[in-house]
This record gives structure tokens, C-alpha cells and sequence, in this order.
């Protein structure tokens, strides 16, 4: 069984319309997922359900083995980290070091241990210089690392990022990418949301959403491959691969060609 | 937008700064109330000797205390002036006759004029406040040529003069007190301390910590939200409403354009804060542990123990 099993999931804010409609999916230990769909497809929804900030209204959420209901929650939320869209809308302390605490607070961690990991993690995301600065004093791609330091100090299995990049300047972008792939590399599961296809390139596995439902469910190469599907979803080809598809079209260019062009688009 | 805050923290290494904010909470409360307690001028001026050992030894700075003591500037003023002129015990010290003329009139208006108006460019106000004072007094007593409408005395007795004092040193030692205790404690700690000194409180089932994240919650966004006001004063100026300028009216509507932008951001704020609270495993009520524990040291014991020391003098010489 897979590590997170989610079944027919349903879910609607109100009676009129429908925000996710009979999703499944399942997310293996240590792989890196994507779900990517336009804006308004449900994803945010789909995350808020995870780890129950929201109840469905049909469906089973499995995590660790554990059905997510009010008895399980703080077990699934132990296991499952989420980054969300906004930087300063998550920082809960009034420094770098009481934010990345805030969460051990919660889990009840006794205080040396907490000051351990509080070391450790800054210095994983490279903030340990910045422990005393106030969120003010920092850029957004600094607070995500931030967010991502409090959510490793709490050793979840998965993190979550929620659009994480989506606010920050190119610069702050790429930074937290690397930082995705090497937590993915450690053996991580990662699951990132975005409407982004660049966001989703280096994903082992691509999940696409479209009005609430998956519209597929793939390998990362062979989703961001096919034109039709992607326009179906709303999205747009990223501009090495809409080369590729041209110059296909045309009947031009060989298998070297194409790697080549498939390799541009990882960078880009 | 930060100079708004008076008494703000300053990092700093003295006495003050290494105290256990549970210790200053405490002395605050003992000592304010020991400042009620004393009635007589001899022990007041004690208290003021102690607090400027206190501020000399804390190695804060003093022109930020009286920055912080400004704004009470004008009813110092009134209470002296008011103890000065309507207690008429004691002995007589000092009387100055007052011609209420027209010239003296006519002068003491030119007076007030001429002081309003260049008042903004002399650095030293209280100063330059108190030399108007002199000259309005001169004129009143010297000049009596004209119609006279009046004449009258001005007074001063020993226990006004007394008393005056008095009563703006009482208003001194408190300001100076508690502008010492906040410019020395971090936010956050004071909040600490709080929460341990309201403890006792949990008997009447107030729950101090959630009232204590409530407060850590309010200091952690009060800097992002002003600096959020300012971005929408940027982006209304930038549309045409001018802040600076206009009628009643179109202050309310000014207002308005701020305060509508500013609600909504501030609820979408919270809403994702609390849902980022509750995925970091936060639930309302449960039991957390602490990054931060108060510590009582040597030092917090030897205050304590000075500071219940003087509250009990203060209660004793009242009592005698
Ligand atoms: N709090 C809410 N109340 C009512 N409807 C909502 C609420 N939040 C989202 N919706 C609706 O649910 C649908 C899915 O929203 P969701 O936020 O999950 O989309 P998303 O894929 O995260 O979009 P985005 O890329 O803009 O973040 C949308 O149609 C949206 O309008
Ligand atoms: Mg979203």
C-alpha cells in the first residue's frame, strides 16, 4: 500500500459548485509529485483536505496507514508538512527561532532537543546566521526556508508546498527548487502544487487537475510532453518542450534534438 | 512609522536588560504602588535620588526616558502650575503684584504670538516654554499703564511650592519607572513574564496562555500590518486621495479607502495564519512545551529582595 492513499475524494464549499469531484491518487514513500492544474482546479483544496483542515464530503484520505478522521489528525498532521503560498502569512514567531519552534512547541519536544534541531534545521536551509532576525528583516524566498526549517525540525515524512514559490523573485524561486530536489534526494517525499510547469519539471510523477477532477496522472516527461493534454488542462507548453512539438510537427529534428531540448526545459 | 512607539526596546547589556522579566514586572507593581504609598516631599526626593541612581547604574539612555516622559510634558505643567497658584497654606514666599492693564494685556498677547510662532525653531522647547512664562509675568507685573481692569496678586506659599513639586516628581519616578521596564524588556519577553505573574489567575479559569499567544500574536503582525497601511496610503496617494489635506468629509472618505483594504487583507491574514497554525499540529489549549524558560538568578533575588525591602518602608513610614 502506498504511502498516501487518497479514494474517490469529494468536496464543495458550497451547494452550488463542486471544488473536487471523485479524485484519487497515491503518492509512494520518497517520490516527488506534482499536482498542476490552472488556477481555481482545486489544489489548494486538495491540500487543505490532506491533512484535515478541511472535511471531505465523500471519500477516504489513508496516510501511514492511518484514515484521516478527528482521531488520526494529529497522528496525519505529525506526518505531513505543508509550505504554503505566502510567506509572511505563515510565520508564527516573532524571530527565525521562535517560528521554527513553534511547531516543536506543539509537539511537546523538550526544550534541549528542540534548541538541537532548531541548529540543525537552520542550518540546513542555511538561516542559522539569521535566527535572531525578525520576519521584517527578511526576503520571502529567506521565510519560505524558514517555513521549510519549521517543518523538517518537526520531522514529517511528507512536505507540502502549496504554491510556495509562486511569491518570491526568480532568485527566491530557483533557491527553493534546489532545495526541493536535494530534500527529495535524502529520501524525502515531496509533493509540490503549482500552477507552474517549471515548478513541475523535476518531479518524478506529475498529477494533473482540471475543474476538480485529475485529468492525469503520469511521469513528469510524458505529462509535460503531450501538447493536447496540457491544453486540455488550461496550461501552457513550457518554450523548449512547444519548440520540440514545432519542430516534430515540421518533421524535423532527431532523438538527440529532443533530449536536448527535454534537458533545457529542466534548467529553465 | 516605528518613532511611534514610545518607550520602545533598545538592546542593551545593563542591570535592566539582564533582569528576569518576571523581576521587573513584580518591582513595577511594588514600586509604583510604594510611590503612592509615600506622602512626604523629603521621601519623595529619595525615591527620585533612587531612580536616578537606577538609571545611571541600567545604562539606559536618559534623553530616551525623557523622550518618553513628553508627552505627559504639558500636564506636568498644568499640575504644577495649578498646585502653584490655589494652595495658599504655609508660609508666604513670594508675591508679585499683576496689573491686568491694557498694555499689559496687549503685551502678554504679543507675547503668546511671538512664542507660538518661532517656538518650532528653538530646539530646547520646555526651556524656551518656561522663558515665555517669565516674560508673560514680567509684563503682568510691570507694565500698568492704559486702562486698568484689575489688579491681583500672584501667591506662592511654601506648601503650593511643596506640594507642586511633589506632585510633578510622583508623575516623574512613575513615567520614568515604567519607561525604564519596557525600553529594557523585549516584547516578547515581557509578554513571558506576564504570562508566568498571571498564572495564579488559571484559579478563576482564565486561560493565561492562550491570552499570551493572543498578545505574542498581536506584536508578531502589528509591523507588518503598518507597514501594509502604508503600502495602501502609497497606492490610494498614488489614485489621488491625498491624506494630508482636506475637510471633514474627505478625511472620513480617505479613512475609509484605508480602512476597507486594511480589513480585508487582515482577515485573509488570519485565515491562512490559523490554518497555518493548526497544520504545525497547533491545537488551542493543549499542552506545549517552551523554547523559552524564565530562569530566576542572583540578581533577580537581590532586586526582589531590595524592592520588597522599599515597599515596606514606604507602607511603614505611611503608617507611622
Ligand atoms: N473559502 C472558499 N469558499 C468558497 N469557495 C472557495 C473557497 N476557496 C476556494 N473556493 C473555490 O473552490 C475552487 C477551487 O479552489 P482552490 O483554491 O482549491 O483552487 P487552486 O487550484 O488552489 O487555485 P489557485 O491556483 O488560484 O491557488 C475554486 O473555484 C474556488 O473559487
Ligand atoms: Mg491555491
Amino acid at each position: 500500500m502506498a504511502y498516501i492513499e487518497i479514494e474517490n475524494l469529494s468536496f464543495a464549499y458550497d451547494n452550488k459548485t463542486t471544488a473536487l469531484q471523485d479524485v484519487s491518487l497515491s503518492v509512494e514513500q520518497g517520490e516527488w509529485v506534482s499536482i498542476l492544474g490552472h488556477n481555481g482546479s482545486g489544489k489548494s483544496t486538495l491540500s487543505k483536505l490532506l491533512v484535515g483542515l478541511l472535511r471531505p464530503k465523500s471519500g477516504s484520505i489513508r496516510v501511514d496507514g492511518f484514515e484521516l478522521s478527528e482521531d488520526t489528525l494529529a497522528d496525519i498532521r505529525r506526518r505531513i508538512g505543508i509550505v504554503f503560498q505566502n510567506p509572511d502569512n505563515q510565520f508564527v514567531g516573532v524571530t527565525v527561532r521562535d517560528d521554527i519552534a513553534f511547531g516543536l512547541e506543539n509537539l511537546c519536544i523538550p526544550r534541549e532537543e528542540m534548541i538541537e534541531r532548531i541548529e540543525e534545521y537552520s542550518k540546513k536551509v542555511d538561516m542559522f546566521d539569521y535566527l535572531n532576525k525578525e520576519p521584517q528583516q527578511l526576503s520571502g524566498g529567506q521565510k519560505q526556508r524558514v517555513a521549510i526549517a519549521g517543518v523538517l525540525a518537526m520531522r514529517t515524512d511528507v512536505i507540502l508546498f502549496d504554491e510556495a514559490t509562486s511569491m518570491l523573485d526568480p532568485e527566491g524561486r530557483s533557491r527553493l527548487l534546489q532545495d526541493m530536489k536535494r530534500l527529495n534526494e535524502e529520501g524525502g517525499t515531496i509533493i509540490t502544487i503549482t500552477h507552474d510547469m517549471r515548478d513541475a519539471v523535476h518531479s518524478d510523477r506529475i498529477v494533473l487537475l482540471k475543474n476538480g477532477g485529475v485529468l492525469a496522472d503520469d511521469s513528469a516527461r510524458n505529462i509535460l510532453g503531450d501538447k493536447e493534454l496540457l491544453e486540455q488542462a488550461s496550461l501552457e507548453l513550457l518554450l523548449p518542450l512547444e519548440l520540440m512539438h514545432t519542430l516534430q510537427a515540421e518533421g524535423l529534428g532527431d532523438d538527440t534534438l529532443r533530449e536536448y531540448l527535454w534537458q533545457l526545459s529542466l534548467n529553465g | 512609522m516605528n518613532n511611534v512607539v514610545i518607550g520602545r526596546y533598545l538592546p542593551g547589556n545593563g542591570v535592566l536588560h539582564r533582569m528576569d522579566p518576571r523581576t521587573k514586572l513584580l518591582g513595577l507593581v511594588f514600586l509604583l504602588a510604594s510611590v503612592f504609598l509615600i506622602d512626604r516631599f523629603f521621601h519623595m526626593l529619595l525615591a527620585l535620588g533612587l531612580i536616578i541612581v537606577l538609571l545611571l547604574v541600567s545604562r539606559i539612555s536618559p534623553k530616551r526616558v525623557y523622550l518618553g516622559m513628553r508627552p505627559i510634558l504639558f500636564l506636568l505643567l498644568f499640575t504644577f502650575i495649578f498646585q502653584i497658584a490655589f494652595n495658599e497654606e504655609g508660609d508666604l514666599l513670594w508675591s508679585l503684584p499683576l496689573n491686568w492693564s491694557l498694555s499689559s494685556l496687549a503685551a502678554v498677547v504679543a507675547i503668546v504670538f511671538l512664542w507660538g510662532f518661532t517656538r518650532r525653531y528653538v530646539r530646547f522647547s520646555l526651556l524656551y516654554f518656561l522663558l515665555g512664562a517669565a516674560a508673560v509675568l514680567t509684563a503682568l507685573a510691570n507694565l500698568d499703564y492704559g486702562y486698568t481692569l484689575t489688579t491681583g496678586t500672584l501667591e506662592v506659599y511654601e506648601d503650593g511650592l511643596q506640594s507642586a513639586f511633589f506632585i510633578m516628581f510622583r508623575l516623574i519616578v512613575i513615567v520614568a519607572i515604567s519607561t525604564m521596564v519596557t525600553m529594557s524588556t523585549k516584547p516578547t519577553d515581557l509578554n513571558l513574564g506576564l504570562e508566568y505573574i498571571l498564572k495564579p489567575f488559571k484559579i478563576l479559569r482564565v486561560n493565561t496562555e492562550e491570552i499570551a499567544m493572543i498578545i505574542a500574536i498581536s506584536l508578531r503582525y502589528i509591523p507588518t500590518l503598518l507597514d501594509e497601511a502604508n503600502k495602501i496610503m502609497l497606492a490610494q496617494a498614488s489614485r489621488g486621495v491625498d491624506f494630508k489635506e482636506g475637510r471633514l468629509k474627505e478625511k472620513v472618505t480617505q479613512i475609509v479607502s484605508l480602512l476597507v483594504p486594511m480589513f480585508i487583507i487582515s482577515f485573509q491574514r488570519s485565515d491562512d495564519l490559523a490554518n497555518a497554525m493548526e497544520a504545525r499540529s497547533f491545537v488551542p489549549g493543549a499542552p506545549r512545551t517552551k523554547l523559552h524558560v524564565l530562569i530566576w538568578r542572583r540578581l533577580d533575588y537581590v532586586a526582589l529582595v531590595v524592592i520588597f525591602a522599599l515597599f515596606l518602608a514606604s507602607l511603614g513610614a505611611r503608617l507611622v
